[in-house]
């Protein structure tokens, strides 16, 4: 009994309690039902009274458990890139044999509805953000918040734990394959005819499919490269015109090369990152925090 | 069952939910609602039923329309601005408006804040019209039903969760309300009516005159008139007389008290010798003045006046139930020097009027001396005319009512007796009066409960000798008793149509209305205090109702734990429960993500050496997949399961 009453102390402390519209109505169907009752002694008004105020009473303690038992962690959530929305994983765990109800996750003007969440048990909740800009982030004043079970009050429990993320740069600029196809004899023999596909104007004259022109359409012949060269470089003085358009062109590239299990390397004004030796992580965490 | 059923379709949506929770409320408004606006209500819901868009502005405005015209029709010639101040005429108004506003708002089908508040309107304004034990079940009913309804929508989930949790809150909820209930203060003062007029309610039963002709067929009924709690048992009902009023005067076909213009000496200092007992009572709403004592009061009670004739009287009609404690002196006869218009008044009589009693009356005076010698000759004269008891007597002869009743139709009830008694006492020279009132019937008692009803309402004669009034039951002079008398004046007849055991348990019944009556309906500032008194000088009640306090808490301990149980999606879950909660405690705890039978083997793996374990959980983790997974639930299975954790604690 003492240990139920001090774990309670300890939720209460854990939760603020806030006031509704509805908690005014309670105070005026109080107030109302008094003086229906002071009217003429009518029992039956102070029985509803008596009830009405003992819901309002114990719908604080309710709402104080439901809510209490439940603990929020940021989990792993994956990359960010920044201008681009990504999705913060918060993990709510309901450490009580019984379920907490009307529960909703609450962000930075977003809001996320987990409604019931069963008894020892968790659910993940995705919390859409985009960062502003690149670099090391953090995502704070995350709260769960639920008016079970009159909405007589809006009971909040700020989730203490801080996400600490990285956003990368914006993914922006020339694709892969216009690298590529700019700096093609670098890097490979054009051998067998691959197939056809939509003239964008970055591809030489003499791979245009005339006979495709005949039939009006603009298509150019692509090969496959005989030999691909060992690494791929990307060099970040070349890469664009300022430091953010050039970070957000090598990202891109990075994240190209990933896709197709290129390897490649990244020449920085200082460093030189390889996919041979830093993960793809490593190197987009040192570009976002160039 | 601690176990889910497979998900029944019991998610409501909102507006069902608020059309359940209007339903509730307005079921006991419907009784007081006038055939317009039944009307009004049958068309809306209609409407709700065969439209189910959202209704234009067209519509809503007909249906406006409609109601206004049904407000007005119901309440056409009860009405005006000064019957604004007849309270429940202004009630009746704002349920009628109420209900128009929600309609429209309803058909809008859009729900609002003033849709949401509505019922709990509808339930405060129905508290006004009703004050029963009917009522009081259904309004706890009703409050228990919103606080399912509002859970439910708070929950977004199906009805039987929702119930689980209205459950849970209500239990919670039940000690405060009752500790409330008995401690709250209550006022002591008149109450307020915020400037409100007082509604007018007619009862039967008995009132100052008592008439001999047809009026006097009219038979009583069966409502309580009032309730009375002695401290101990119930005294016998040859004590059980309550006073009301006093008449004097022989008006040939009823009878008259002393007219309020003849100023008597008032305030005399009665003897009372006898039983002293206290009581305390309810009286119901009578529409009069009369504060109904037991013979013989020993004080004024409440702000009554207790006049020369021990008549207690209130200054203003009686138009809510009151509650009084009383003290009287349980005795037949009491000492009184009464002044000589009384004594003219009692000795009152037209020999012309009743010559053949006259005669009658005559003989006995000059036969007999004292007073006494005569009264008993009186009450031998009355037996040997053969009377008869009945609640149906012919009509009397109007102009000679004494005579029509001795000599010719021998046929009356308590009016008739104590009229021609009291008429031929007179005669005899013994001023007689004749005191109206209540007798009550010890049939209707149960303990210390006794239920005084209308057809209580009797009358009885008192004779003035050596300078005391002597009470006389002169209904007892009947030598016939009608046994089909309809509806019984007192102890004299019973029903023959009940049975026995019936009457006893609508005794039964009765003492236990009486007691949520009185404790729960009617308890006031009094007997909040009279609760208090008894507590300090009894510490037994303490104890008991400290004990009774703590049982209810246990019991809605036990309600809310047994409510609270997790739910399970499978019976066989529910079954391993215990099994899993003792490996919990073992500090074997289940990893995130891990199946009943990853965890059972990990278990297994780390338990190599205990081979009794090892087959056992091997076979728990055998039935649980055979039941679950491949669907083979069979009675012998699930036993099967159970022995084996009961078992698996034993090893």
């Amino acid at each position: 009994m003492l240990k139920s009453l001090r774990t309670f102390i300890q939720i209460h402390k854990r939760i603020k309690q806030h006031a509704t519209v509805f908690s005014i109505v309670i105070v005026v169907m109080l107030f109302g039902l008094f003086l229906e009752a002071y009217m003429h002694d009518f029992n039956l008004v102070y029985i509803t009274l008596f009830f009405v105020f003992s819901f309002a009473f114990s719908a604080g303690p309710l709402g104080v458990l439901n809510l209490g038992h439940l603990k929020a962690t940021f989990v792993p959530s994956g990359r960010f890139f920044a201008g681009q929305e990504g999705n913060i994983l918060v993990e709510v765990t309901n450490i009580s044999t019984t379920p907490s109800w009307s529960v909703t996750l609450h962000a930075k003007g977003s809001s996320i509805e987990l409604a019931q969440l069963k008894g020892e048990s968790r659910a993940t909740l995705s919390l859409p953000f985009t960062p502003t800009k690149r670099g090391i982030f953090q995502y704070a004043e995350c709260y769960l918040e639920s008016k079970y079970p009159l909405s007589t009050a809006r009971l909040t429990l700020a989730i203490e734990d801080i996400y600490r993320g990285i956003a990368y740069p914006e993914p922006n600029g020339k694709s892969l394959e216009t690298f590529l196809n700019e700096t093609e004899t670098h890097y490979g023999e054009e051998k067998e005819f691959d197939g056809l596909r939509v003239y964008d104007g970055s591809q030489k004259l003499s791979h245009i499919h005339w006979a495709s022109v005949a039939k009006g359409e603009l298509l150019v012949k692509t090969f496959t490269k005989e030999m691909q060269t060992a690494d791929l470089v990307f060099d970040f003085y070349k890469a664009g015109s300022d430091d953010e358009a050039r970070l957000s062109q090598l990202c891109l590239w990075v994240l190209a090369c990933e896709k197709k299990h290129l390897p490649f390397s990244v020449k920085l004004p200082k460093v030189q990152l390889g996919s041979h030796k830093e993960s793809i992580d490593e190197i987009l965490t040192t570009l976002a925090t160039y | 069952m601690r176990f889910s059923l497979p998900s029944l379709p019991t998610k409501l949506d909102d507006l069902v939910l608020l059309d359940l929770a209007y339903i509730v409320v307005l079921l006991p408004l419907i009784l007081m609602l006038k055939v317009p606006m039944i009307l009004f209500s049958i068309i809306v819901l209609s409407l709700l039923y065969f439209k189910r868009t959202p209704a234009g502005n067209g519509l809503i405005l007909f249906v406006f329309i409609l109601g206004v015209l049904s407000v007005y029709l119901s309440m056409y010639g009860a009405f005006s601005f000064r019957g604004l101040s007849r309270l429940k005429l202004f009630l009746e108004l704002l349920v009628y408006v109420l209900l128009v506003v929600v309609a429209m708002q309803r058909l809008t089908r859009k729900i609002n804040f003033y849709l949401l508040i509505s019922p709990f309107l509808f339930l405060a304004l129905s508290l006004f019209f009703y004050h029963s034990i009917v009522m009081l079940t259904y309004v706890i009913f009703e409050v228990f039903f919103l606080l399912w309804m509002i859970l439910t929508h708070r929950m977004q989930s199906d009805l039987v969760e929702s119930f689980r949790s209205a459950m849970v809150m209500f239990m919670y909820s039940l000690p405060w309300v009752v500790v409330l209930f008995i401690f709250f203060p209550r006022i002591s003062f008149e109450h307020a009516n915020y400037g409100f007029k007082g509604e007018t309610v007619q009862r039967m039963g008995h009132d100052g005159t008592m008439y001999l002709d047809n009026k006097a067929l009219l038979v009583p009924s069966n409502r309580i008139v009032m309730e009375v709690g002695f401290e101990k048992q119930v005294p016998p009902s040859h004590y059980l007389y309550f006073r009301g009023s006093i008449l004097y005067i022989d008006k040939k076909d009823h009878w008259e008290p002393i007219p309020p213009f003849v100023k008597r000496k008032n305030h005399v200092s009665y003897k009372k010798d006898g039983i002293k007992i206290a009581y305390k009572v309810t009286l119901y709403p009578t529409q009069k003045r009369w504060i109904y004592l037991l013979d013989i009061p020993q004080s004024p009670v409440k702000e009554s006046v207790l006049d020369r004739d021990l008549i207690s009287t209130v200054k203003h009609f009686i138009k809510e139930p009151i509650h009084y404690t009383a003290r009287s002196t349980l005795n037949s006869k009491f000492y009184d020097k009464v002044d000589r218009y009384t004594l003219k008044v009692s000795s009152r009589f037209d020999p012309k009027q009743n010559p053949k009693t006259y005669e009658e009356a005559l003989k006995i005076k000059n036969l007999y001396v004292s007073k006494k010698e005569r009264a008993k000759a009186i009450v031998t004269f009355f037996h040997t005319k053969s009377l008869t008891y009945t609640l149906k007597p012919e009509p009397l002869d109007i102009n000679h009512t004494t005579d029509s009743f001795l000599f010719d139709k021998k046929r009356g009830y308590c009016v008739h007796f104590a009229s021609s008694f009291t008429t031929m006492a007179r005669m005899a020279g013994i001023p007689a009066r004749i005191v109206t009132g209540y007798k009550g019937d010890s049939s209707n008692a149960l303990n210390n409960y006794l239920a005084v009803k209308e057809k209580d309402a009797h009358a009885w004669v008192e004779l003035y000798m050596n300078e005391h009034w002597v009470r006389y039951e002169t209904t007892s002079t009947a030598s016939h008793i009608e046994i089909n008398t309809v509806g019984s004046e007192n102890e004299q007849t019973n029903s023959p149509t009940q049975s026995p055991l019936a009457k006893k348990i609508n005794l039964y019944l009765m003492y236990a209305k009486y007691q949520v009556e009185t404790w729960i309906l009617y308890y006031s500032n009094i007997r909040q205090k009279q609760l208090l008194q008894y507590a300090k000088n009894n510490p037994r009640f303490i104890f008991i109702f400290v004990i009774s306090l703590i049982a209810l808490l246990i019991i809605t301990f036990l309600i809310i734990t047994y409510l609270k149980r997790p739910r399970y999606s499978s019976e066989a879950l529910s079954i391993l429960q215990p099994l899993l909660r003792s490996l919990k405690k073992k500090g074997f705890v289940r990893k995130k993500d891990e199946s009943l039978h990853q965890y059972f083997m990990r278990y297994i793996e780390d338990n190599q050496e205990k081979k009794d374990l090892r087959i056992h959980i091997k076979e728990i983790d055998k039935i649980y997949e055979l039941i679950v997974y491949r669907n083979l639930y069979t009675k012998e299975l699930v036993q099967r399961l159970k022995k084996l954790i009961k078992e698996f604690h034993k090893i």
